[in-house]
């Protein structure tokens, strides 16, 4: 899994190397002179938006003639309860990652929560398929690397917009590459010829896109510019993830002083 | 008040009661004046507990036309939406570009698209309960306060958090932004705006044109609903049937 995985960012990083050269040169830094149009740069904080855009376009290609076709079969040919069952399964996968950057948080409540829930699922829940420990009163939370750079205090830095792997600004996607390292399942299958890992990530993506037809189908017919909706709903998402809850109102902006009319 | 009433009781009876008397009346008195006392916590609190408990009798109201049920909507929305501050805001740095004609169309495309977009969004609730959990002020002047609630479903469906943005005026609390599911809606219309603006060098009339396409496809979108629910058509009643299969499991 490692291996595929740095394979793929290799790849990816060295298109994204060679296409963001090109995309500088494109990139239309504003005029220092217009005040408005440096402020709306800066708060994008997406110099390198005309690649972005790109692979955005590409991706949502891609989602049209497979991604979305396969979500849907899967949605329309599974029972309610296989697909419930896929979820927890995937989910309880992902504990021992969830786990590790627990504890590297700090977060020990959470960490218990987290083995706890392992624990119980993968005996009562048989092998994960079910989810008895939210009824116990360990409901699921998520963890990543990047989440646990954040807390340290890292930047998510510039936006990035990766072919297959979606929004990916550099603090996230070092979490991505770190976190297949807390991963059981990356020494498990180390020789074996990708097979389990890729078609978990297949999975994950399909019951992911799967569970959001709707709520995208929705997102995409209200927006002025679907990929700028996107960008600022990775972020917002992803702060909230972050902050496990506790977002602290002093640091919204401040909207006092607005006169528009 | 005890101690100082039972030390006396003996010798000063008609004192104890002359007391007794002045802590009703005080009583009183406070008790009537209670609600301008009420701290901006608990005032925002009933404030978003009533704003649901209109929505909510909007949204289960029999025998409504659709027409009927946006123009409830909307006269909800633009009484407790500030809605020139949000399109303020939405535009950032850019809120000086708009000419006087440009601005109140803006403003005017704003509140439609609300009204469009919102109104259809919650019509698909209908087994909801809402609970407010809390508020937290910002700021200490008690002007701006966020309270914090969760909607709940009959279904078993995933509960929605939603925080309230409030900020007072003249007249009362109004809502400047309201957070679903961890995204504030203020805060992503500003991101997309900016961006189209940004991208349509820096000219506003691109972003007028996006606004008026939009609603034009919502109502699209609703009128093609309203046909579809009168008439259905013979090969969906099928999936729908299924939909509603599922949904029930």
């Amino acid at each position: 899994m490692t291996e595929l995985v740095n394979n793929k960012v290799n790849k990816a990083l060295a298109l994204v190397l060679g296409v963001s050269l090109f995309a500088a040169g494109c990139a239309t830094a504003p005029d220092p002179a217009d005040e408005a149009a440096v402020a709306a740069y800066e708060e994008a904080n997406d110099p390198l938006e005309p690649m972005n855009r790109y692979f955005f376009e590409l991706n949502r290609f891609a989602d049209i003639i497979l991604l979305r076709p396969a979500a849907e079969i899967y949605d329309g040919v599974l029972p309610r309860q296989a697909k419930q069952g896929v979820r927890h399964f995937l989910d309880n996968l992902r504990a021992p990652v969830i786990l590790a950057n627990d504890v590297l948080q700090g977060e020990w409540n959470r960490a218990e929560t987290t083995a706890t829930r392992f624990g119980i699922n993968t005996t009562v829940g048989v092998l994960g398929l079910d989810d008895p420990a939210t009824d116990y009163g360990y409901a699921r939370h998520g963890e990543d690397f990047g989440q646990t750079l954040a807390v340290y205090g890292v930047n998510e830095g510039p936006y990035l917009f990766l072919p297959v792997l979606g929004p990916a600004p550099p603090r996230d996607l070092t979490g991505v590459v770190v976190d297949q390292f807390f991963d059981p399942l990356t020494y498990i299958f180390w020789d074996d010829g990708y097979t389990v890992p890729v078609t978990r990530f297949v999975l994950n993506g399909v019951d992911l896109r799967a569970r959001n037809l709707e709520v995208l189908d929705e997102i995409e017919r209200t927006s002025v510019d679907y990929y700028a909706t996107i960008r600022s709903l990775y972020r917002q998402s992803r702060a909230e993830e972050i902050a496990n809850g506790q977002t602290n109102v002093e640091d919204l902006p401040d909207i006092s002083n607005i006169s528009f009319e | 008040m005890t101690t100082f009433s039972q030390a006396v009781a003996p010798s000063a009876r008609p004192l104890t009661k002359l007391f007794t008397g002045a802590a009703l009346t005080a009583g009183l008195l406070f008790a009537s004046l209670a609600p301008a006392f009420a701290s901006p916590k608990e005032e925002a609190i009933n404030y978003v507990q009533q704003l649901a408990d209109e929505t909510i009798s909007i949204l289960s109201k029999d025998g409504q036309t659709p027409s009927e049920r946006e123009a409830a909507f909307r006269e909800l929305f633009t009484k407790n939406l500030d809605i020139p501050r949000v399109a303020g805001f939405a535009l950032g740095q850019y809120a000086r570009l708009p000419s006087p004609e440009e601005k109140k169309e803006y403003i005017q495309l704003i509140e439609e698209f609300i009204v469009k977009v919102y109104a259809n969004r919650l019509s698909a609730y209908t087994d909801q309960t809402f609970h407010v959990n809390g508020a937290v002020e910002k700021g200490s002047k008690g002007k701006e306060v966020i309270v914090d609630s969760k909607i709940e479903f009959a279904s078993g469906r995933e509960p929605v958090p939603v925080d309230w943005w409030l900020l007072r005026q003249d007249e009362g609390f109004k809502v400047f932004d309201v957070k679903v599911l961890g995204i504030w809606m203020a805060q992503e219309q500003r991101d997309t705006f900016i961006s189209v603006i940004r991208n349509n060098g820096g000219k506003f009339e691109p972003l007028l044109k996006h606004l008026r396409a939009q609603i034009g496809q919502a109502e699209k979108e609703i009128q093609q609903k309203l046909t579809g629910e009168a008439q259905p058509q013979p090969g969906e009643t099928p999936s729908e049937e299924q939909d509603a299969a599922t949904a029930s499991e």
